[in-house]
């Protein structure tokens, strides 16, 4: 199969002009897509006063709008999804089955009761749909408006949802969304950008869009692009590999919003090892949040900390409960996931140098690439537990939950916990060590994009919050908050 | 024919097995040299096998009883990250009692009697070891959060620079002589490039008037410990919570001082060398970055063409990341002036040079048996025609500990015999990283150790 062609989407058209090769090694480029320099004049909205047609949309409409796109994202009769799907092992880590199961998912997003809860959730309709009232204790009133803005999205392209929620979130804020789509997942926002084309070609929310590939980075394509009469906002995920570059940009008027990558680690507490039932419950939770979506994603649990104690007994304790843990892994089914598709070569060298370490490390399963566990015999993660992937997790034993707090830090996302009752004793301590996200066993990859993310709102970071102040001199004195004893206001 | 004494001979004592030419060395018909390798790497693997305890496991975990061809010691070459499969608590802990167990399944060296009760620090470890016994560590430099201990032995250091005159001192009438050394680097250390230092003043220089180092003190191992911690404890937004250790709070002077010669620079170490050995003879071996930053403060005073042009000046690892000037070389051969470098490609696990010949190519040497790997599987690509892939290596000389190791590094070797008439496997100068290959412009919501080493670099990079 050769490498396929991918285009561009701006405004509500497709495009397929002067393809160039992207990605790959050697001679064998990945994907060709439309050379982004010759369709620089196109991607930003350069007046803003284009984004009157967006003022007239209410959150009922883009509810209604995204209800009829959702039905029309399924894979069975999508055509475009299909292609991404397809031609995915060109550029994604994930494996066919894992990658389809997540297209799968994508209409749920879609439909009136999910947008309706990102809406209220996040900024809220009545900000969004016009001006509301607020309190003003110092007398007058104010009125807010939460106002779309433009933005370029870089977005991460280790799972396909990424690309959906950042329409979800442009559509909703009513915003003009420019996508980077990333190298690893460069189809489906062009994807779900030509179903929005076909379902609703030149309504605004439509031609509010445009996506795009170019490497990140490039300054052909930023230097022109990143500009204040351009864009407003940069929405960056995946942090320094993708912000780096962009940092050069931000002035006043361009503002800088980035979701930093991440890693999630587990505590199990020592109620899951009281009897034999709730060691395989437990396992069979912890596996999820190990192994589904190939543990490619940020929320994925690495390092699992495990209240067993350190004595023999404790010991032996953790490593049946990683020997059940690798099982279980072993066990999930091939649409949540499977065996990495390209696993690590250092990873597995540093699996085989612990492998002969037997009084520090018991390494459970790993010889077929298939996913590990790797059980510490003492109460520290492997110095290599930032490079846990492909299904390979580090059970760490300690002897109270609080050791396992030393493991957390700035670059901790998520901690799945058992059981519910040690989650609410940690929640006010963890935050304190980094900590942004507390989730109950098991659930650590089902994704709310109607809470906040990454200890922030990243949507009411999107718009712009407008205000209209209101006062008379008859209740508010026009010099009052500047000179306490100024005359009274009189008419002149 | 091979006899068992040849093999032995050849593992043990290379330069005597060659009778002392570099020249027979690099031109025995590959055929032969990849026979005689065999025979020397079935010798180690015999004598080792059941005295190293983590060569044993993983034999054992492959099912590798013996060695019939070059290719069955693949599986068997160690990853890098044996050299720190160790908790990192031991060395934060200051458990050198633990650690020197871990250490002693590394090696045949038999460290049972020794008394590490007195020690409180990495160096202090280190310099016992280097008293009592013959090992001689290599430590990396901590950044990975642990250090990697390297285990090699006196008379490997001692073997390598006997050869190294050899380069710089040929034919057996200059035998007694004696060479000027510039070492622009600490004085000691046990980094993997400061262990060449005693080597070079021992073998090369031969006193220490002849042994011009930059920094007169030594390199400490706790110091860059220490100091790799606290960046990564920074830029994890720990660095609050980051203890000193006591042992180390005392040695506060000797660290200040070290921070001082390293913040002076380059200025007073060029005028001195202007100063002392002007037009005279010398040896030398750095790193690239170091020639670089050397030259520049030399020139940057108006110094050039310090050296006599028969100097030899061994750069050697590479860019390393830094982002040196396509013409760096060029300045350091205007400062020492020097015609040409002799680029080395060596590393901190293999006690060999692989010098470059005229012809621009590193030649792997005899005692080193090279390995081209296919970079994901790991398995041993053909040992025929021109091949790119992950360099890994076998030290023959190694007789206290396994000397099989997988590199980082790819490398493109050429197996036929090259234009400068040399026979022996020959690499490509543009040598790679894998670390830093992978994941172009794929962007992932997980952080990976590659994008916590950049925030470390920005941090850095924001500090300076």
């Amino acid at each position: 199969m050769g490498a396929p062609t991918i285009p561009a989407f701006v405004r509500g058209e497709t495009v397929w002009d002067d393809p160039v090769a992207f990605g790959g090694t050697g001679e064998a480029c990945a994907f060709r897509a439309p050379d982004p320099v010759a369709l620089l004049d196109r991607l930003p909205l350069t007046d803003p006063l284009r984004m009157r047609d967006l003022a007239e949309v209410t959150t009922s409409d883009v509810v209604d709008y995204l209800a009829e796109l959702g039905p029309r994202l399924r894979l069975s009769v999508n055509g475009f999804l299909r292609e991404a799907l397809e031609h995915s092992t060109a550029w994604s880590d994930m494996t066919p089955p894992v990658l389809a199961a997540c297209y799968e998912q994508l209409p749920s997003l879609f439909t009136p009761e999910a947008v309706r809860a990102v809406a209220e959730g996040t900024v809220g309709s009545r900000f969004l749909d016009g001006w509301q009232e607020v309190a003003s204790p110092g007398g007058g009133t104010a009125a807010v408006r939460a106002v779309g803005a433009r933005a370029v999205h870089i977005i991460a392209g280790n799972n396909p949802i990424i690309a959906a929620i950042t329409i979800i979130r442009n559509a909703l804020v009513r915003g003009d969304a420019v996508i980077k789509t990333p190298a690893n997942d460069p189809l489906t926002a062009v994807a779900v950008a030509r179903t929005m084309a076909e379902t609703a070609p030149g309504h605004p929310l439509t031609r509010h869009l445009a996506v795009a590939y170019w490497k990140g980075g490039g300054a052909a394509v930023e230097d022109r692009l990143y500009q204040p009469g351009n864009i407003d906002k940069i929405v960056a995920w995946g942090g320094l590999a993708s912000v780096r570059h962009v940092t050069r940009y931000i002035q006043p008027g361009v503002e800088l919003v980035t979701l930093d990558p991440k890693l999630s680690a587990t505590i199990v507490g020592a109620e899951a090892f009281a009897d034999e039932a709730s060691m395989a419950e437990t396992a069979r939770l912890a596996a999820v949040d190990v192994g589904a979506l190939n543990q490619l994603g940020c929320f994925n649990a690495r390092v699992v900390h495990v209240v067993t104690g350190l004595d023999a007994a404790g010991l032996e304790r953790a490593e049946r409960w990683g020997e059940l843990l690798h099982r279980e892994i072993l066990r999930l089914p091939a649409a949540v996931s499977t065996p990495a598709r390209w696993f690590d070569p250092e990873l597995r060298a540093s699996l085989r140098a612990l492998r002969t370490s037997p009084d520090w490390y018991r390494v459970i399963g790993g010889h077929d690439d298939e996913g590990a566990v790797v059980v510490s015999r003492v109460a520290e993660p492997v110095d290599f537990h930032t490079a846990l992937s492909g299904r390979v997790a580090n059970v760490v034993p300690v002897a109270s939950p609080r050791d396992a707090l030393k493991a957390m830090n700035a670059y901790t996302q998520t901690v799945g916990v058992y059981p519910e009752s040690l989650k609410r004793r940690l929640r006010d301590l963890l935050p304190l060590y980094g900590v942004q996200r507390l989730v109950s066993l098991g659930y650590a990859t089902r994704f709310r994009p109607d809470v906040p993310q990454d200890a922030m709102e990243p949507v009411r970071r999107m718009v712009k919050w407008i205000v209209d102040e209101s006062c008379s001199p008859g209740d508010v004195h026009p010099l009052g908050h500047l000179d306490r004893r100024a005359e009274p206001w009189g008419r002149s | 024919m091979i006899t068992g004494p040849d093999v032995r001979l050849f593992a043990d004592d290379p330069m005597e097995f060659f009778g002392g030419s570099r020249h027979a060395m690099h031109t025995m018909p590959p055929h032969d040299l990849a026979a005689l390798q065999l025979a020397a790497l079935r010798l180690r693997f015999a004598e080792l096998r059941d005295r190293l305890p983590v060569l044993r496991a993983m034999a054992d975990e492959q099912g590798i009883d013996g060695i019939t061809r070059l290719d069955d010691a693949a599986p068997l070459l160690f990853p890098h990250t044996i050299y720190k499969s160790y908790p990192a608590s031991l060395l934060l802990e200051g458990r050198f009692d633990r650690l020197t167990t871990w250490l002693s399944r590394l090696v045949t060296v038999d460290l049972s009697g020794l008394d590490v009760s007195g020690c409180d620090s990495i160096d202090g470890w280190l310099d016992l070891l280097d008293g009592r016994t013959e090992l001689r560590l290599a430590h990396s430099s901590g950044t990975s959060g642990t250090m990697s201990f390297i285990p090699h032995t006196r008379e490997q250091y001692t073997r390598l620079y006997d050869i190294v005159r050899l380069e710089v001192l040929p034919g057996p009438e200059r035998s007694g002589e004696r060479l000027d050394v510039v070492w622009p680097g600490f004085r000691t250390g046990r980094s993997g490039i400061d262990r060449h230092a005693a080597a070079m003043a021992e073998r090369i220089a031969g006193s220490p008037d002849r042994f011009h180092s930059a920094h007169p003190g030594p390199l400490s191992a706790d110091v860059m410990f220490l100091a790799a911690r606290l960046r990564a404890a920074a830029a994890r937004g720990e660095a609050g919570r980051m203890e000193i250790p006591a042992t180390l709070r005392e040695r506060r002077a000797e660290f200040e001082e070290a921070q001082r010669a390293a913040a002076a620079g380059m200025g007073r170490y060029v005028e001195e060398l202007a100063e002392r050995l002007a037009g005279r003879r010398v040896v030398s071996l750095s790193l690239w970055a170091t020639y670089h930053e050397m030259a520049t403060a030399g020139l940057a005073r108006g110094i050039e063409g310090v050296f006599a042009p028969d100097s030899v000046i061994f750069p050697g690892g590479g860019a390393k990341g830094t982002a040196l000037p396509a013409d760096w070389a060029r300045g350091v051969e205007r400062f020492a002036g020097v015609p040409a470098l002799r680029y080395c490609y060596a590393m901190a696990e293999v006690i060999a040079l692989n010098l470059i010949c005229p012809r621009g190519r590193y030649h792997i040497e005899p005692w080193v048996v090279l390995y081209v790997l296919d970079p994901d599987t790991g398995a041993p690509l053909p040992r025929e025609g021109t091949r790119t892939g992950r360099a890994a290596f076998f030290d023959l000389l190694a007789d206290v500990c396994w000397g099989g190791f997988v590199s980082g590094d790819e490398v493109t070797v050429d197996w036929s015999p090259c234009g400068c008439g040399r026979t022996t496997p020959h690499l490509a100068t543009d040598i790679g990283r894998y670390s830093d290959r992978r994941g172009d412009d794929k962007i992932t919501c997980a952080a990976t150790p590659e994008a916590l080493n950049d925030a470390l670099d920005f941090l850095n990079g924001a500090l300076l």
